[in-house]
């Protein structure tokens, strides 16, 4: 079972293709979830601890708008899990938590960098882009190797 | 004075737990199945589950390893048609509640634009195709120009052959 991180991270097709693969996707959900269950913070994801800044910091610089290093705190630690992605460009999401432009190009930036198995998609708009998309995937997601605890099992 | 929107949840117990997940049960347009027969089907399985119908399909929240036999169980009913994914807060949260919100939770746009897509990605998964992930390249000019050549000189070696061909049955 490999960890892949995705692109948008909170995509439904994205995460439910990767699990029927038998891989774990690194969806944005579970991360948020931990901030929900965290009895510090009133309204998540609309409020940060001050810790969330500083773990920002190690994607983004100090110029850089706190919104973009707020998110970075939730998405960077994903991207850094991550063994394998798969990114789709032009998603037509621009909406809610996903809906900063910085922080996309930011997020897909650092995954480009990480040098692990990259797949990169164009959002489909037609039925024969779409499938091309999903035999893409399943192909990619086969590829890819075991993870190191299942090799040494 | 605008409403309050963001509003303090009073969460029970269960949904401060850590160990507790939540999945949102989302069905394509092409299921064979209705989301009251998935509630139906979940409520059977006799987990220990917070279980909620919803327009999309279901959502169920509980211990992770429940909740994952649940999806599990529930995939068998239609396989290429039934979508999962994991849901960061739990069912009925005043912060995302439509109903508390006046107006969409913030989820609801992707949904609906992937909701656009599901048909399509189900027949792709009922017709699956290995394809190769290499992308198509354009051939290098010089590359081109050699198969151009190469082929007007066959070309012309060819032509010399017909005309030769013919010289002969004339001569003949």
């Amino acid at each position: 079972m490999v960890k892949v991180a995705m692109f948008p991270p909170n995509s439904l097709i994205l995460a439910d293709l990767i699990e029927r693969k038998g891989h774990e996707p690194l969806a944005l959900q579970k991360a948020v979830r931990k901030k929900v269950v965290d009895p510090e913070i009133d309204s998540p994801p609309m409020n940060i601890t001050e810790e969330d800044p500083i773990k920002g910091l190690k994607y983004a610089a100090i110029e850089v708008p706190s919104g973009v290093r707020g998110r970075m705190s939730i998405i960077g630690p994903l991207i850094d899990e991550a063994e394998a992605a798969i990114i789709v460009e032009d998603a037509p999401f621009g909406f809610g938590c996903i809906g900063c432009a910085r922080t996309n190009e930011l997020s897909t930036y650092y995954l480009r960098r990480r040098g692990v198995p990259t797949l990169e998609l164009v959002y489909p708009k037609t039925k024969e882009e779409t499938t091309d998309m999903v035999n893409k995937i399943n192909t990619f997601l086969d590829s890819l190797p075991k993870s190191e605890e299942e090799n040494n099992g | 004075m605008a409403e309050n929107v963001c509003i303090n949840p009073d969460l029970s117990e269960e949904d401060m737990d850590p160990e507790v997940a939540t999945r949102m049960i989302i069905l394509g347009p092409k299921a064979d199945v209705s989301e009251s027969e998935i509630v139906n089907q979940l409520h059977l399985l006799g987990l220990p589950l917070t279980i909620k119908q919803t327009c999309y399909g279901a959502m169920v929240s509980g211990k992770e390893e429940d909740v994952m036999e649940a999806i599990k169980e529930i995939r068998k009913l239609d396989q290429y048609n039934i979508f999962t994914k994991d849901r960061g807060f739990p069912p009925g949260d005043p912060r995302r509640c439509r109903g508390h919100r006046k107006g969409p939770r913030e989820g609801f746009h992707q949904m609906e634009k992937e909701f656009q897509l599901l048909g399509y990605v189900s027949d792709a998964l009922k017709n699956p195709k290995k394809i190769s992930l290499e992308e198509e390249k354009c051939i290098p000019v010089d590359e081109l120009k050699n198969i151009i050549e190469s082929c007007s000189n066959g070309e012309d070696s060819h032509n010399m052959n017909k005309k030769n061909k013919n010289k002969n049955k004339d001569t003949i």
